[in-house]
């Protein structure tokens, strides 16, 4: 297939190689030529702007950080809007708001474009191997036609129905109920160590029951071991996914007093400078409000 | 070992029946005698009150429901720390609030007797395999004289530590991290269905990723989906009942717990809809009804 890419962070460069591994035609772009290098000596086409991505191209991906950088490649002169062929797909894989998506879809439907919206669960290492999730919704037969993509970027597609927006609450949804897990864990660790329990043997009650899974798993050991410095999800970066999951549910009306409560507590850990540290640091927040530092 | 139980119920009668299969001498006591009647064919010997169950024993157990129902067996007129002898061991196996361990640690204090503290894990089919998880926490040497009925009735046992409310504040903490996993799954279904999105489609993203292999997950998002909430394991009553006992430890402790209050507020709101005998999985319903959903 030609495929185009545009967004090469470490994610993007891990889900591009893994297009190119599967030995589709890719073009590739990013704002910082130097990133797309490997990719490049690993035989794919380089573009020098966001047209040359789009052109003679039935997909372009994307991959951007945030609802800014996507409306930014998609609607700027020069943009995928005004570059990419009738009938191609934009196929957008970050974590974008509902809102947002549900206006660029409406967007590429005048220009008779089609969006797909299939935002992807895991780390760089995951993408690096094909391991991702992907959780793809949009008109039926253009996920069909992503299928060959999907198949080489993860190990298992989430059809989420027909709406792009379908995809970005689903995975917002999925972020919400780790954030919630973590703040329920960082209460649960607060409370027995007030009554002088070694919380490794908390840890071990709860993911060798009802919780053996890897959300406790590991949030919990980086709770136990207090390591918040080594990062894997930045406190900044879940307060941003907090802030578009809250507007996906005021959208649609839907009370999360979980999910209030938890952004409480990421917004006291950035004003305490917790921001570039791992999000699991909500637990000292916890311990704070606890009066346990 | 010279072994009395007290409390026979679903969990209690499982626990019971593999402490006599592992050749212990008991005796056995509950308020409703026909509880007992099994008990006598198997070569237990059925006591007639909490005074006669403790007669000679080393260590006797409760498996009791509630914080009353222990505190009047072991403080009562004719109970447990007036009829054990000096030395023995009370094992109080129920899922028990702060202030009552408390209370019950001193008066067996007092009357020369030992509380141990051992909130178990599991439903009544894994106690009936000798399958459950157990939390043990007292004195050490108690522990260790104990340790041969932890292995008739555990497959692992988690030592708490020296102090019996360590065991109690650990279970209250794993009931508040449960309850607080259900309503955030309430509120994810409720999100995503507003959208239009299949519930099913969300269940299948969190439990073959973050959420594999959590019966949190894998077992209350299954109901949810299902809306199966009349298929009862742990109703809302019996969850407000531990909520309240979780809110009670952090008071005294002083643990805000944020996540925890909001769980409190939706059993509270099923049980004011008439919903207090389903599944607690139906306090994904109340999330639903307080979204305009139903």
């Amino acid at each position: 297939m030609r495929v185009g890419f545009i967004g090469l962070g470490r994610m993007g460069q891990a889900m591009a190689g893994r297009i190119l591994g599967g030995g589709h035609d890719l073009v590739v772009y990013n704002r910082t030529a130097a990133k797309a290098a490997d990719l490049a000596k690993a035989g794919a086409q380089l573009a020098s702007s966001i047209a040359g991505a789009c052109e003679g191209r039935e997909i372009v991906i994307t991959m951007v950080t945030d609802d800014a950088a996507l409306k930014q490649v998609i609607l700027s002169a020069g943009g995928i809007r005004e570059s990419l062929a009738a009938g191609a797909i934009h196929l957008t894989m970050g974590t974008h708001s509902v809102a947002e998506i549900q206006r660029l879809a409406a967007v590429h439907a005048e220009s008779k474009q089609i969006l797909v919206a299939a935002p992807v669960l895991g780390r760089p290492d995951l993408a690096a191997a094909g391991q991702v999730g992907i959780v793809a919704a949009g008109p039926p037969q253009a996920v069909e036609k992503c299928g060959p993509l999907f198949q080489v970027m993860g190990r298992r597609t989430f059809n989420a129905g027909p709406k792009p927006e379908h995809a970005a609450v689903t995975k917002l949804a999925n972020n919400f109920m780790l954030g919630c897990a973590i703040g329920a864990m960082a209460e649960g660790f607060a409370l027995v160590r007030k009554y002088g329990v070694v919380p490794q043997v908390f840890y071990e009650v709860m993911t060798e029951s009802l919780f053996a899974a890897p959300a406790y798993k590991v949030y919990g050991k980086i709770m136990v071991d207090e390591a918040c410095d080594m990062v894997g999800f930045t406190t900044l970066l879940g307060l941003k996914d907090f802030g578009l999951i809250m507007a996906a549910a005021e959208l649609a009306r839907v009370p999360l007093p979980s999910g209030n409560a938890f952004r409480d507590r990421l917004l006291s850990a950035v004003a305490h400078g917790n921001g570039e540290k791992d999000w699991a640091v909500v637990a000292n927040e916890q311990a704070r409000a606890s009066g346990l530092e | 070992m010279k072994v009395g139980f007290i409390g026979l119920g679903r969990m209690g009668k499982g626990m019971a029946e593999r402490i006599l299969a592992a050749g212990h001498d008991l005796a056995v006591y509950d308020v409703i005698p026909q509880a007992t009647a099994e008990f006598r064919s198997a070569g237990a010997r059925i006591a007639s009150s909490v005074a006669e169950v403790c007669r000679d024993r080393e260590v006797v157990i409760t498996m009791l429901a509630e914080d009353a129902a222990v505190h009047d067996v072991a403080l009562g007129p004719a109970g447990m720390c007036a009829s054990l002898p000096a030395g023995a061991i009370h094992m109080a196996s129920g899922t028990y609030g702060i202030a009552t361990i408390r209370a019950l640690e001193a008066a067996h204090q007092k009357a020369n007797q030992v509380l141990i503290a051992v909130p178990v894990l599991g439903r009544p089919d894994l106690a009936a395999a000798g399958q459950l998880g157990i939390i043990p926490a007292g004195p050490d040497a108690a522990l260790k004289r104990c340790e041969p009925l932890f292995k008739a009735i555990s497959r692992r046992v988690f030592y708490a530590g020296t102090k019996p409310e360590s065991a109690s504040a650990i279970k209250l903490a794993n009931n508040a991290v449960l309850g607080c996993a259900i309503i955030a799954q309430g509120e994810g279904f409720s999100l995503v269905r507003k959208y239009g999105v299949e519930p099913q489609v969300l269940y299948d993203v969190m439990t073959e990723g973050l959420f594999a292999g959590a019966p949190a997950y894998v077992g209350y998002g299954k109901t949810m989906v299902d809306e199966t909430y009349d298929r009862v394991g742990s109703p809302i009553t019996i969850g407000i009942k531990d909520a309240n006992l979780i809110a009670a430890a952090a008071n005294i402790a002083r643990v805000p717990m944020p996540s925890h209050d909001v769980y409190i507020e939706r059993l509270l709101g099923s049980i004011a809809h008439g919903e207090g005998d389903l599944d607690q999985a139906a306090l994904a319903r109340e999330q639903a009804r307080a979204s305009g959903l139903d």
